[in-house]
This record gives structure tokens, C-alpha cells and sequence, in this order.
């Protein structure tokens, strides 16, 4: 079995690692694209002439793709916001993990358990060199996203924050970056603020700036909403509030996996990130925080691996990251996500930003010209990009039994519901809307089949009134 | 998609033998309607009101039956036969949407917060009553079309029956409605069937809990 190199290089080169894992065995597909397409060791003769997209380049790595489901429709997977297809060398080296080397990690001597260690420790230093921490210290794994925020309310809230300071978050942000924080100011007194949005159904950045003053300690916001599909200008937002003195805290849950993320370069104090949204297994996601944030934050969990020594009476603590990973953790989850960030760097992060960006237009601009759709979120221009997706609704139809008719009759598969944003929702008037959302490996064909689903949906409905 | 029969002899609804009030014809133009009361002051029955507005449509699934009044179980079958039948999940859809346009009228007034079922992604509202022969009343309404069908198929089951009736039917009995080849078994806001029955019995049990004072007096009410 080959052996990883550990050499872990800056964005955006990730090249010299190379993953045994793509030449392990696995059920043949017809096409295997093993290297991307520009590759001069391709095993396939790609014709110059045609230039093949992203989305063509990529579905053959996506097994979960290639399927029928209910009436024999294929299946057209459009719900990558609430989760992303693996790859097979994701799968591959979870199933490595289990197969050749699955051992507790850390306080191991043997071989197995040092192997385990090795590869999950890179995987945190792969997730660094990801968003391009100052060191892997920095990166805590925890369960998922979610996770991650209760972290730093429930450690950094409860020592940071008491009664009468405020909390500055968007009605746009999503229920895991609105609810711990309202359990936290119920218990300290802290007061939470919200910014609503503008005629152009964005976050109004004017009135956060409005909203900060010496009061506010913390700023939570989302760097890509799951909604309206819009990018805040984090830097600014980071700057502005540290201008005031508080702290910012980014979920950018649907950011760091559609494009570069560059934590220094945005000066956030903490961001969070889940690894199955970005072609990683379930189960893991990180929190970054710097060094000496971290470093002064009580524990969240308590047990093993973040204690320093046990006694009957007190106990002392690790240093981060460790403080603030009790207990075994998903370790081959997190080898997965390793993995999943070389998958991504192989590519690059700046060609798959590009490629949604083209995707998220097609999808707007097909989207836009059926009449009764409404899409919330700002439209696309010169300036404002879009990210691939679309929440939307359809006049006098509910968007559940938009997404049904979808799945049953045509296979495409959407979400309904109020994607946990209820307060923005309320705001917009609405109960709840449909949305599609893209990824990398999807392409052109895939809209065009959710396009026609949908006037044959609409159709459907309407002939029974 | 309009039922001839508006009869009350067809299986199914039950409007109560001796309404209190008059029933407004069809296309009554009664600008106020009797609304259905859901505190019955049992001391009096005579104040107790109901307003059943009379089905604008009173078709059963298939097999009508047109004389016999049958029980909820053999309801259920019924309509577990019906559904089972239609083994591609769009006829399933469409059958649903067909009965969606069944529905009896929802009063507006009835579109309260009290009377919203929470936990389901689509809105539905249910109002609960008992009539004069202690047989529960629902109506239900929704804004999803799916949604209202299932609330049909729900309201054909057990509108008319008795709480007991009411109360014992299982979730698990109505499995084969679920739209989709792999039945959603876990509860969750997509089934919001699920949700509705349930609102529909824990309203029962509150609305004999209110009347009788305690809820053994259910298993009498058969």
C-alpha cells in the first residue's frame, strides 16, 4: 500500500499529494476520469476539439448519480445545499481506513494506532491548508457545523458575554447560527439583533453597520446564504466589527465548498464549515478560531483527550484543539474529509467557483422565464454573483407539491420546506418555497431537465383547476 | 369532478339526524354561517351548534356504497384496497389532488393559530366538534393540494365516527397511503398525514377529557 507523502502545500497546488486511493479496486464504470481532464497522463484520448464541462468531467466519479429512481425517471440530483454527493476516492478512503489501519487515535503506540493518528492529524492539516489557517491548531474537528457554533456559544458565549451586551446576526442566517444564541442570551442577559434585508432581498449591510456600536460583541454571520443564494462582503463586515471591538463568527457552510475561503485574508475570528456539504462523509465539520481565542476558551465537552490530568477533584486541561475534542472522534470520517479537500484542490477551487457561477446563471436565467415562479434573492449581474441555487415558488402551488410531482413523474429531486430559515421566511412573507441547488458535477443537461419537470409540474397541477 | 350525489345515504359523511340548525343549501348565500362551537356546554345540549356546511361533494373511493353505513375498519380497508391498487406513485399523486378538489368547504373563520396542526412543512388547519349524537366532527384544510387529499381520505375515515373510533386507529394502518415507493415510516414534518391523524385524536381525547371528565368513558363511546 502506498504511503501518503506529507507534504501538505498552500493553496492552490495540491498536485504532489497523490492519493493511493484512486488506484484501488472498485466496480468498473464505463468512463474513468482519474486525473483532470488537461492531464497528459489520461488514459483516455480526449478530443482537443471539445472542450467538456466541470459537471461532464466529473459526474463519472459520482457512482449515486448514475441511477433510475421511482418510475424509472434518472435521477437528477438538485439538493446540494442540504448535502453533496461523494466521490469515490472519499468513499475509498473511508473504506481504506476501515480495511487497513481503523485504530483509536493519539495515545496509541502500535503500528495501526500510529497510522490512524498520522492520517487523521493530516486530514486536520489539509483542512488548515483548506481555508488557509495560520496553523493546524487552529482547526477544531467537531460533529458537523452545527456543532461547531454550540461549541463557541457554549465556551466562548458563556465566558465572553453578559447581560446587556448584544449580538448582532442576520434574519437571514440559519437556524443553527440563530438558536444557540438565543439560549445563550436567555441565560446571560446578552441581546440579540437582527439586520433584515434590503429591496434587493440581500442582507442590508448599511443597517449592520447601524446596528454596531460599543455594545456588540459578537457579529454571526452566513458567507453564502442557502436561501437567497447572495455573498456577504465578509472582509468589510470583519473590519466593521472589529472596529467596535467584537467578534465575528462566519458560517460558511455554503462557502468553503464552492469556492476559495481564506480565512487570514478575511480576518474572522471563528468559521465554520461541514464536511458533508463539501463531498466529505457526515458526521465530521470544523471550527476555525485563532489561536488566542481558542487558547483562552473553557472546554464545551468534557472527557477524554482534552484533559491534561485526571484527578478526583479537579482536573486540568489540554490545549486546543484537543480542549475541545472529547472522546473518540470521527476518525475515518475525518480521513474522508481529507480526502474530499484533495478531490476539491485537484480541481481547484477557483475553476469550480467559475463553473457555478456560469451554472447558477443558466439556472436563474431558465428559472426566471417561467411565468408564476418567483426566486428570492437578489438577481444576478455584473456585480452580484449569485451562488447555484434557487429558492423559489410557484403562484398557487405549494411548494411540496411541487417537489413531489418532481421526484414521482421525473426523478428530479429538490427540497421543500422552509430550509431552516423560518424567521426569513416569515420576513418574506412566505410558509415555505422549493429550491434547487447545483454542485459541481452538475451540468447544463441537469437544469435543463429540472426546467422542463417543472412547466410539466405546473402544467400538471393546473389542469385540475 | 363533481359529485351528483350530495347525499347523505352514501357511505361515508354523516350528517347529524337532528341538527340544531338548519343546513344552508349548497350555494347558500348566508353571508354568516353557524359556526361550529368547541366548548359543547353538555348540561344543555340544546345550545350545543354545529354547522356541518353540507359536502359540496360526497364521493367515497370506489366501490360506492350506497346504502350501508360502514365501520372505520371497514373504511380502512376500503381505502388501503384503493391505494394499493394504484401501484405507480404518480397515480397515487394524482388520485390524491383528485380528492383534494372533494374537500368540504373550510370556513375562513376557521383558519386559526389554535387550529393549525404544527410540525408539517405544509399548513393545515383542522377543526374539531362533536354533534348532537356524540360522533366526532373534523374538517380540515391545507395549502398544499397533496396535503388536502390525504386530509379527504383522513376526513371520509373519520368524520361521522366515534371517538373510540377515532382514537384507536393506528398510523401504521394507513401505511399503504404514503405517496412513494419507500413509505416514510418516521414520523417527521413531511408526513403530514401522520401529524393531522394524530392532531385529530388528541383533540378527541381533549374534547371528552372537557365534556366527560376522563378518558375511560372513550371506550364506551363505540
Amino acid at each position: 500500500m502506498m504511503a501518503m507523502e506529507g507534504v501538505v502545500l498552500k493553496l492552490p497546488s495540491f498536485s504532489q499529494l497523490v492519493n493511493p486511493n484512486y488506484f484501488s479496486n472498485r466496480t468498473p464504470l464505463k468512463f474513468r476520469f482519474n486525473f483532470p481532464k488537461f492531464s497528459s497522463t489520461a488514459s483516455l484520448s480526449v478530443p482537443e476539439a471539445a472542450p467538456v464541462s466541470l459537471g461532464h468531467s466529473t459526474r463519472p466519479d459520482f457512482e449515486i448519480l448514475h441511477q433510475k429512481v421511482n418510475n424509472g425517471s434518472k435521477l437528477v440530483y438538485l439538493d446540494n445545499a442540504a448535502t453533496s454527493q461523494k466521490p469515490s476516492a472519499v468513499i475509498d478512503a473511508v473504506n481504506n481506513y476501515y480495511k487497513s489501519y481503523n485504530s483509536n487515535v493519539h495515545r496509541g503506540i502500535h503500528f495501526l494506532s500510529a497510522r490512524a493518528t498520522d492520517e487523521y492529524e493530516m486530514a486536520r492539516r489539509k483542512v488548515a491548508a483548506f481555508v488557509n489557517a495560520s496553523e493546524s491548531s487552529e482547526i477544531v474537528f467537531t460533529r458537523n457545523a452545527t456543532e461547531a457554533i454550540n461549541l463557541v456559544a457554549y465556551s466562548w458565549g458563556f465566558s465572553n458575554l453578559k447581560a446587556g451586551d448584544e449580538i448582532v446576526v442576520t434574519i437571514a442566517e440559519h437556524h443553527s447560527a440563530i438558536v444557540p444564541w438565543q439560549i445563550l442570551s436567555e441565560k446571560t442577559g446578552a441581546v440579540l439583533k437582527f439586520v433584515s434585508l434590503t429591496e434587493d432581498e440581500v442582507p442590508d449591510t448599511k443597517m449592520l453597520q447601524d446596528l454596531l456600536s460599543k455594545k456588540t460583541k459578537l457579529v454571526v454571520v452566513h458567507h453564502v446564504s442557502n436561501v437567497l443564494a447572495s455573498v456577504l462582503p465578509i472582509k468589510d463586515i470583519a473590519k466593521w466589527a472589529h472596529d467596535v471591538g467584537a467578534r465575528i463568527l462566519v458560517d460558511a457552510c455554503q462557502s468553503v465548498p464552492h469556492m476559495v475561503v481564506d480565512v487570514q485574508n478575511l480576518g474572522v475570528d471563528f468559521l465554520v464549515a461541514s464536511s458533508h456539504k463539501m463531498c466529505g462523509p457526515t458526521g465530521v465539520g470544523f471550527l476555525y478560531g485563532k489561536s488566542e481565542l481558542l487558547a483562552a476558551m473553557p472546554p464545551f465537552l468534557g472527557g477524554g483527550e482534552m484533559i491534561s490530568d485526571v484527578f478526583l477533584d479537579h482536573s486540568t486541561y489540554a490545549d486546543p484543539p484537543s480542549r475541545f475534542e472529547a472522546g473518540t472522534p470521527a476518525i475515518g470520517e475525518a480521513i474522508g474529509l481529507g480526502s474530499a479537500i484533495d478531490y476539491l484542490s485537484q480541481i481547484g477551487m477557483q475553476k469550480i467557483h467559475d463553473y457555478e457561477v456560469e451554472l447558477a446563471n443558466y439556472l436563474y436565467e431558465n428559472l426566471h422565464t417561467i411565468p408564476g415562479v418567483r426566486i428570492y434573492g437578489p438577481a444576478p449581474s455584473q456585480n452580484v454573483h449569485r451562488a447555484a441555487l434557487c429558492s423559489f415558488n410557484v403562484e398557487g402551488l405549494h411548494p411540496t407539491d411541487i417537489a413531489t410531482f418532481l421526484d414521482q413523474q421525473h426523478g428530479v429531486a429538490i427540497r421543500s420546506g422552509h430550509h431552516c430559515a423560518q424567521p426569513l421566511h416569515r420576513y418574506l412573507g412566505i410558509n415555505a418555497s422549493a429550491r434547487a441547488s447545483l454542485y459541481f458535477y452538475n451540468t447544463k443537461e441537469d437544469v435543463d431537465d429540472f426546467i422542463r419537470a417543472l412547466v410539466d409540474t405546473i402544467a400538471f397541477f393546473t389542469s385540475f383547476k | 369532478m363533481n359529485s351528483a350525489a350530495a347525499s347523505a345515504s352514501a357511505a361515508g359523511f354523516r350528517p347529524p339526524t337532528r341538527p340544531i340548525l338548519p343546513l344552508p343549501p349548497p350555494n347558500s348565500s348566508n353571508p354568516n354561517p353557524p359556526r361550529i362551537q368547541f366548548k359543547p356546554n353538555h348540561h344543555s345540549i340544546s345550545t350545543r351548534s354545529i354547522q356541518i356546511s353540507h359536502p359540496k361533494h360526497v364521493t367515497p373511493p370506489q366501490p360506492p356504497y350506497l346504502s350501508t353505513t360502514l365501520t372505520v375498519p371497514e373504511k380502512l380497508d376500503i381505502l388501503v384496497t384503493e391505494f394499493k391498487s394504484l401501484p405507480e406513485p404518480i397515480d397515487r399523486v394524482k388520485r390524491l389532488i383528485h380528492y383534494a378538489g372533494l374537500l368540504p368547504e373550510f370556513d375562513e373563520s376557521g383558519r386559526v393559530e389554535s387550529n393549525r396542526v404544527t410540525g408539517c412543512t405544509a399548513q393545515v388547519w383542522l377543526e374539531v366538534a362533536m354533534d348532537v349524537e356524540g360522533s366526532m366532527r373534523f374538517r380540515v384544510d391545507s395549502d398544499s393540494e397533496i396535503t388536502k387529499g390525504f386530509c379527504y381520505c383522513l376526513i371520509w375515515l373519520l368524520d361521522g365516527a366515534s371517538p373510540g373510533d377515532v382514537v384507536e386507529i393506528r398510523v401504521d394502518d394507513l401505511g399503504e397511503m404514503n405517496v412513494g415507493i419507500l413509505p416514510i415510516r418516521a414520523s417527521s414534518r413531511v408526513n403530514t398525514w401522520h401529524n393531522v391523524l394524530l392532531s385529530m385524536q388528541r383533540r378527541t381525547r381533549d374534547l371528552i377529557m372537557e365534556i366527560y371528565g376522563d378518558h375511560s368513558s372513550l371506550s364506551l363511546l363505540h
